[in-house]
């Protein structure tokens, strides 16, 4: 951790704050950071919590763009801090936000709790079409079997694509991109079973339907799960269903 | 006690002008709005064509007129940028392609049906002037 007092070249950080005890409503706070080459605005923000302001609230775990928690908006794009380097930015103060669309807790920290019922919602689980016993072997798959949705369990659920979307901010009970792009994966496996069961969960305007194709989604997704495929296939999937409910074996 | 307060930040109501890929989207729908009005100018002129002659004859007129050809040249530019855009689109729609095991690139899929788009119409231009001839 770099000396601040000692310093030879600083980077200024905009952080918007929230204390939910004291604030009304979140305003700007400004903090000089000693610079370097290799430095991340993650590790900014623990210089900022480590020397200057302790009380600074944010989330971050594996340092590696690996566990999702460190989303935050750097200089007004959905971005993870660790792996979001003050070199690579354009001079001048970097405007540090906490992520869009979403309630805030306090300082850069979110509520993700909808997010993660939403989640809950899509049954995220393999329901296999015909049960196996042990005995009778593993479920086998190809490797094409397992390209048509591999992509899509790469999501890390750092809500990026859910900060990018104009539509859930419009709408915050827009199932969104990261929770379709987890029924992709499961919907899109060999195994699965439960494709019809998920499609009902995302009829109607909460469900798929409030996309309009945007795709910032999926342009703003740092392991490239591209969610905007995700919903826009189910969108198609939503109309057939729409269509041919009435003539499913298994029609209600 | 639980402090927790959670503040709800309003969301940007002219977002759809942001600068970058916002501003790209509304243009790109936008552009479809020219797809309808040329097939409302289609419409136009089949409805004159089955009114009679007189109503052809107006129809063709119009077409003639410096405000339709100016019309025209702006309606082929928003019909153009939205063929390449909705291209562009395409591989976000479907479901991925999967040859020989792989993936095909979002790339090559645009790629492949823009230059399909621009043979179908040069194809229908070579036809209508040799019809036309």
């Amino acid at each position: 951790m770099p000396d601040v007092a000692l310093a030879a070249k600083t980077v200024q950080l905009k952080v918007l704050r929230y204390r939910p005890g004291q604030d009304a409503e979140p305003s700007y706070g400004t903090f000089e950071v000693p610079y370097t080459d290799d430095m991340s605005v993650l590790q900014a923000l623990q210089t900022i919590k480590d020397e200057l302001d302790s009380s600074l609230s944010f989330r971050w775990s594996c340092r590696m763009a690996v566990c999702g928690s460190c989303g935050m908006m750097i200089n007004g794009t959905p971005k993870l801090a660790c792996n979001t380097f003050l070199r690579n930015l354009p001079k001048g103060p970097v405007t540090v936000e906490p992520l869009n669309n979403f309630p805030i807790e306090r300082d850069l920290v979110v509520s993700v709790g909808d997010f993660v019922k939403k989640i809950e919602s899509i049954y995220p689980y393999i329901i296999p079409k015909t049960p196996k016993t042990v005995e009778e072997g593993p479920y086998l798959q190809t490797p094409a079997q397992m390209a048509a949705y591999e992509s899509f369990s790469d999501c890390i659920n750092c809500m990026l694509c859910y900060a990018a979307c104009p539509q859930f901010g419009e709408n915050p009970a827009f199932i969104g991109p990261g929770a379709m792009a987890l029924l992709q994966r499961y919907n899109g496996d060999s195994r699965d079973g439960g494709q019809q069961k998920r499609l009902d969960t995302i009829h109607g305007e909460d469900g798929v339907w409030s996309c309009t194709a945007v795709g910032v989604c999926s342009e703003v997704c740092p392991k490239q799960v591209d969610p905007a495929n995700a919903i826009n296939q189910n969108k198609t999937n939503s109309a057939f269903d729409f269509f041919l409910r009435f003539v499913r074996k298994d029609a209600r | 006690m639980s402090e927790s307060r959670p503040y709800r930040r309003p969301i940007d109501p002219k977002w759809w002008w942001a600068p970058g890929p916002y501003r790209a989207y509304t243009l790109r729908e936008l552009s479809g709005v020219a797809v309808a009005l040329y097939g409302a100018v289609l419409f136009a002129g089949l409805i004159c064509l089955v009114s009679g002659p007189m109503a052809w004859d107006s129809f063709l007129g119009f077409l003639r007129s410096p405000v339709s050809i100016v019309l025209h040249l702006v309606l082929l530019a928003g019909v153009v940028y939205h063929v390449k855009t909705w291209f562009e689109t395409l591989p976000k729609t479907m479901p991925k392609m999967i040859v020989n095991g792989k993936q095909v690139p979002a790339t090559e899929i645009t790629r492949k049906a823009q230059m399909v788009a621009a043979g179908c119409s040069l194809v229908l231009v070579v036809i209508a002037a040799w019809a036309f001839r």
